[in-house]
């Protein structure tokens, strides 16, 4: 008895963290993004509230919770106000199966904690499910709007989630060829050892899955050069057009931590989760890990500023026509490796 | 169904086809174009931080907020001849004449009042042109906000005042400057002794 009593704590504590820092993560976040943008373009982004615009997110954030949140009228108010906690709740829910850290023994008492809240045999294919229905809240927030804008933006991310959560899924099954395991943390264990170990680095299918995955990452949470949902040139805004002050917010919020998924995903899946690359420097695997993914979200950033955006088609071409036949072919390949 | 093609292949011989597979493989102009933007990130901005760091100073040539002058030896060289009355496009100079033989003034005839009104000027120194005996004169000054559109309208007392720039200061140089918010308004003290560089080299 007492011992469950301790587990449940323990759990309900691993849940207040993961999603305060999931709650906050986006704070730092947004404003890296515009530093990122201002440098890249020259400029210096965000300057005046803070030290070197530091805090800007919290200004934003106080100017979101002022603004008024309008419901247009003809509007089907049940889905608009539902839409922008659909789409946030799977990205939160993914990270029940997400572990960041293998486990640490707590000084004193001698008991051992795991870095993740529990490690599911079949994290892998909880995930996918669970991250594909954040597409919901878009396609009833584009629905619910009542505006040509938003229900094509709607549509169009639609209809890229499915043909990109096809190559997504590919790329997962690549990995699970690898690793022999749909858990998190035996997909990282089985890559232990240093960089020669990493998936990215099973020659030759690794770094083709790596891209597989990656290009259909990008595309699965509307980065740029991916973001047709919400194409500004063409779209206005696309699916979140109608929505203002805290529900844009949280459609804002999701968005970004769908980007620390797919980093997260990408750094367990092919850059050895928290393992050491050289194996000599002395790090946490912690910081090993939280290196990783902000060197990932770096790159997402980077190549924001970097592309311009893909034409429909192009976009859907790139899905059916490139990568789904070349993760085909990859499962031969791999498959025939793994004899 | 051309058109739903990424790219028109247009392969020439069988060396050029490979090598365009081979680009697209290898994400040849992905990695160049991610490196160009590297280089911009890691750059330095070419942002003039004004007015919290750094102020431009404008070239000699500018024409900004007008100067009333004086001779060497500190008359007003203004002889309340109205010809930039006259001259001026927006009709913004008022001249009321004045006589003086206190010697104030390089003649007799002397500007009792000799206001400007910012808000219509439009800077084209058709005044400075008119005047016979170079009494007027736009300066280097630009920072003309305010909260109260009479204080747009400048007289005699202000303008003779002289200019904020220093005189032997070649302009189009950047200076270090700070921010002051007070009750009474904002104002840009720039530090003319401290250059931070120059215009048209930090343009590249
Ligand atoms: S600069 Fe032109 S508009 Fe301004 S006061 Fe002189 S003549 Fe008039
Ligand atoms: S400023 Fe020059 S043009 Fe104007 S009234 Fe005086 S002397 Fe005449």
């Amino acid at each position: 008895m007492f011992e469950t009593t301790v587990e449940v704590i323990i759990i309900c504590i691993k849940v207040g963290v993961a999603g305060m820092v999931l709650f906050s993560l986006p704070i730092p976040l947004t404003w890296v993004e515009r530093k990122v943008a201002g440098h890249i373009q020259v400029r210096l982004g965000p300057f005046r509230v803070g030290p070197h615009g530091i805090l800007q997110p919290v200004a934003d954030m106080v100017k979101m919770l002022l603004k008024e949140d309008v419901i247009p009228t003809k509007a089907d108010k049940w889905l608009f106000m539902l839409a922008p906690i659909m789409t946030m709740v799977p990205a939160f829910a993914v990270f029940v199966a997400i572990p960041v850290g293998d486990k640490f023994t707590l000084p004193f008492i001698g008991k051992d904690i795991t870095l993740y809240m529990s490690d599911m045999n079949v994290a892998v294919v909880y995930i996918l499910a669970v991250s594909g229905l954040s597409i919901y809240g878009i396609i009833f927030g584009g629905w619910a709007s009542n505006s040509k804008y938003a229900v094509m933006g709607g549509l169009r991310s639609a209809a890229q989630m499915i043909s990109y959560e096809v190559a997504m899924s590919f790329a997962a099954v690549g990995v699970v060829m690898l690793s022999n395991s749909l858990s998190l943390v035996e997909i990282v264990k089985s890559q232990s050892g240093g960089l020669f170990h990493w998936n990215f680095l099973y020659l030759p299918v690794g770094p083709v899955w790596f891209m597989i995955f990656f290009i259909a990452g990008l595309a699965e949470v509307n980065r740029i050069p991916f973001d047709l949902p919400e194409d500004e040139g063409s779209l206005a805004a696309g699916y979140h057009v109608e929505y203002s002050g805290m529900r844009f917010a949280f459609f804002m919020l999701a968005e970004y931590i769908a980007m620390v998924t797919i980093s997260v995903l990408a750094v367990i899946f092919f850059l050895g989760g928290w393992d050491d690359p050289t194996g000599v420097i002395p790090l946490p695997p912690i910081l090993w890990f939280v290196g990783k993914v902000a060197a990932f979200i770096y790159l997402f950033m980077w190549i924001r500023f970097t592309l311009p955006r893909y034409r429909y088609d192009q976009l859907m071409t790139i899905g059916w026509k490139i990568l789904i036949p070349v993760s085909l072919v990859c499962v031969l390949v791999t498959g025939l490796m793994r004899i | 169904m051309r058109d739903s093609r990424i790219e028109t292949v247009k392969v020439k011989s069988l060396e050029s086809g490979v090598r365009w597979i081979l680009k697209r493989t290898f994400f040849v102009d992905f990695i160049k174009g991610l490196m160009v933007t590297l280089g911009y990130n890691l750059s330095k901005g070419v942002t003039l931080r004004y007015p919290d760091e750094e102020k431009w100073i404008p070239y000699r040539r500018f024409r900004g907020v007008h100067t009333l002058n004086r001779d060497l030896d500190g008359r007003e060289l203004c002889v309340a001849c109205e010809l930039c009355v006259k001259a001026c496009p927006t009709r913004c100079i008022t001249v009321v004449p004045m006589e003086d033989s206190t010697g104030k003034g390089i003649s007799d005839r002397v500007a009792g009042v000799w206001k400007v009104d910012l808000v219509r000027c439009l800077f084209c120194g058709y005044c400075e042109d008119a005047c016979p005996t170079t009494a007027v004169r736009l300066g280097r000054g630009y920072e003309r906000a305010c909260f109260d559109l009479s204080s747009a309208v400048l007289d005699k007392e202000k303008l003779l005042l002289p200019e904020e720039v220093p005189p032997d200061l070649d302009g189009g140089v950047i200076v270090a400057a700070s921010f002051e918010r007070t009750g009474a308004g904002m104002k840009v003290n720039a530090d003319f002794t401290k250059l931070k560089g120059d215009w048209l080299k930090m343009q590249g």
